[in-house]
């Protein structure tokens, strides 16, 4: 809040500015749209300065192959022009050809949320400049090192829970940053957690961020891809919280311990009815007010889990593990685990303890991050599964 | 609100000293002599009220929290830092300013929808090509080095509210005081907590004599009673003696000075409020509309 003074950014991450400047003049002067403009067309030396600015930053780095496409977004590997062994991930936004329907939502939020949060678990933008063709490049952190999709799904890497505790926690602490800056993030799942070459997890995909809302202020509910979409929100509720997050904490970490999604459901119904075999199902007495949610429907009547369903479903967690995966899938979003909460967990302090950093297995995943750069937020890469959570209204969303 | 204020882009890269504020105003008038003797404007403030009715003009049916209008009007300053105002079409730059505050304070309207509402007030000065506003968006994205969160001082308010505590007459004025600084270059002047105190101390000590009259600004109600200068003097008398004056006052002296907010800063504020209220008498909507549209039409800004 302004009135505290404390500052929760690390003072040992160095904030690139981006100061890409603009090509004002197709805009706001007498030129005709689409005109290219050149600095002898233009009658005022401080426009020259405002571009020169822009190409400064252009002329840093340096683009390189393809690394993904998306509907949203190409991304390319580049590099720094004066270094050409730091790489960089320059994402190209996509604009339809005549600015249509200006810059979407997605492309808005990324930009907005990034320039602000830094933090080790957050993917960094350095630079953002805009292009001769007029579209923006965010200059990205590049994390060659994929996702953990890739390393729940490849059956030749073994990991075991040491590495899941080292994984969970950068991931814990990066949503707890967001969340102690006032952003959801929405689409939290694993392809969105990318790997640094040091082995960091990184937040990526700020797509659907948003801050938290005004009380009382509605949101959207149709955010979040599906297998990791919290019970209030499948029910329609238009007023949430970091809960909603650490939901989706909480599906990665039992996908993490089972190598494979633990409630994929093929449809939102679907997904309300595998919610409530998993756990239980929601009723007035286990969470008060769920009826009177929008979309609230249930077909069976599933008595709540307790601790011996975790214990027994997720054995190689450990008791302790257990009981910190129970407190994320609690139904009921007021007395599921806040992020802090979850930090603040024994887990972390009990045997084995988080594997380092360098020893965590790994995989090269160039083209993995190219592609979930490229995505749009909601979108996956399973054809058949693609259960899409983006339907963004865009006049009614408030 | 987004992310630490004290982390922000706001306060890294927008926050101006008075006199770097001057310097950079003096050099874009520099580069620009003829146009400016040229073509005079009314006092940035008088433009900055004229900038405000026509965004709230242009909100008004879409539904616009108070919020964006604000974010928007952070914008255009912004913007304005940067760009010569007689070198752009105030009115695209206004819509596209409205356009994407809209979406970064979470209530997007269709740029159609937009387009079509400025059209509808400025049929002269936007034209119904959609990419036009499009395009200005790109630029004044990249005008403002991608750095679009604003923090603004309502949400201080409102968590003071309880603390304080303040009544709800004084909450609605001290509402429409922060509304009112926007008109000023306060928000590039001050971190949003300092203003909101300012809102607070006007708020409470300039107790307005009718209540609930006030509406989205607090001119009329404010104007005559701190010119009386009646209130100036309790303001000064927070920076050396607390302990003096009405209770209710000297509570919030007392809580002030535990605070260790900059009180300077909260007074200059104050007296910024003033300047712009005895400027505000001199306002003719008129005026401002004629020396834009024939500055925007002379120069074929609109094209």
């Amino acid at each position: 809040m302004a009135l505290s003074p404390f500052a929760s950014r690390s003072p040992s991450v160095t904030v690139a500015s981006p100061s890409s400047a603009l090509r004002l003049k197709a805009a706001a002067t007498h030129h005709a749209p689409g005109q290219a403009v050149t600095a002898k067309s233009d009658p005022n030396p401080e426009r020259e300065l405002t571009e020169q600015l822009n190409d400064d930053v252009r002329r840093k780095y340096v683009k390189g192959k393809k690394l993904g496409e998306g509907t949203y977004a190409i991304v390319y590997l580049g590099h720094f022009r004066d270094d050409p062994s730091s790489c960089v991930a320059i994402k190209k936004i996509k604009v339809n050809a005549e600015y249509k329907d200006g810059l979407t939502m997605d492309a808005i939020r990324e930009v907005k949320y990034l320039q602000e949060l830094s933090h080790r678990n957050v993917i960094a933008l350095h630079d953002v400049f805009s292009s001769k063709d007029q579209n923006l490049n965010l200059v990205l952190e590049f994390l060659p090192g994929g996702d953990l999709e890739m390393l729940i799904k490849d059956g030749d890497i073994h990991y075991g829970v040491g590495d899941v505790k080292a994984w969970m926690g950068m991931l814990a602490r990066g949503v707890w940053f967001c969340h102690e800056n006032f952003v959801l993030h929405r689409d939290i799942k694993p392809n969105n957690l990318l790997i640094a070459a040091d082995g960091e997890v990184k937040l990526a995909d700020f797509g659907l961020a948003r801050s938290f809302a005004d009380p009382y202020l509605n949101m959207t509910h149709q955010v979040i891809t599906r297998w990791y979409r919290p019970p209030e929100l499948l029910f329609g509720a238009k007023q949430y919280s970091g809960a909603v997050d650490v939901w989706s904490m909480g599906m990665v970490f039992a996908e993490l311990l089972l190598r494979v999604p633990l409630l994929a459901g093929m449809s939102d119904l679907d997904q309300i009815s595998k919610i409530c075999e998993a756990f239980g199902t929601p009723t007035e007495e286990n969470w008060p007010g769920v009826t009177q949610l929008a979309n609230y429907v249930t077909d069976k009547a599933v008595p709540l889990r307790g601790r011996e369903f975790f214990l027994q479903q997720f054995p190689t967690a450990g008791p302790v593990g257990a009981d910190l995966l129970m407190s994320m899938c609690v139904l009921d979003p007021r007395k599921r685990a806040t992020a802090l909460q979850v930090l603040q967990h024994k887990w972390w302090a009990t045997e084995p303890r988080p594997t380092k950093n360098e020893d965590l297995p790994r995989k090269s995943g160039t083209k993995k991050m190219g592609d979930d750069l490229a995505r749009r937020g909601g979108e996956t890469d399973d054809g058949p599964f693609k259960n899409a959570a983006r339907q963004l209204d865009f006049g009614g969303m408030k | 609100m987004a992310a630490n204020y004290w982390a922000s882009t706001q306060r890294r890269h927008w926050l101006f000293t008075r006199e770097k504020l001057a310097e950079v105003r003096e050099r874009l008038r520099e580069r620009d002599k003829v146009t400016h003797s040229q073509f005079p404007l009314p006092d940035q403030r008088l433009l900055n009220i004229y900038f405000n009715q026509q965004l709230i003009k242009l909100g008004k049916r879409m539904s616009t929290r108070q919020q964006a209008i604000a974010t928007a009007q952070v914008y255009l300053k912004r913007f304005y830092t940067k760009n010569e105002i007689r070198q752009t079409n105030p009115y695209l730059v206004l819509t596209t300013a409205f356009y994407l505050a809209c979406k970064m304070e979470e209530c997007p309207q269709h740029i159609r929808f937009v387009v079509g509402e400025a059209r509808g007030l400025y049929p002269e000065f936007i034209t119904p090509d959609v990419a036009k506003l499009g395009e200005c968006e790109f630029a004044l994205i990249s005008e403002m080095s991608s750095q679009l969160i604003v923090h603004h001082p309502y949400r201080t308010l409102s968590e003071l509210q309880s603390e304080l505590p303040l009544s709800s007459d004084e909450v609605a004025l001290a509402w429409s005081v922060i509304n009112d600084h926007y008109l000023t270059d306060l928000p590039l002047l001050h971190p949003p907590h300092i203003i909101a105190i300012m809102a607070i101390i006007v708020a409470v000590v300039f107790k307005p004599s009718h209540p609930g009259s006030f509406g989205n600004s607090a001119q009329s109600a404010l104007a005559g009673a701190m010119r009386d200068g009646g209130g100036m003097g309790m303001l000064a008398a927070l920076s050396d003696k607390p302990g003096s004056g009405p209770p209710r006052i000297q509570k919030l002296v007392q809580w002030l000075a535990e605070s260790e907010i900059d009180i300077k800063a909260v007074i200059e504020c104050t007296q910024e409020l003033l300047s712009l209220y005895e400027v505000w008498e001199q306002y003719s909507e008129k005026h401002c509309k004629e020396l834009i549209g024939r500055m925007v039409k002379s120069k074929n800004l609109d094209k």
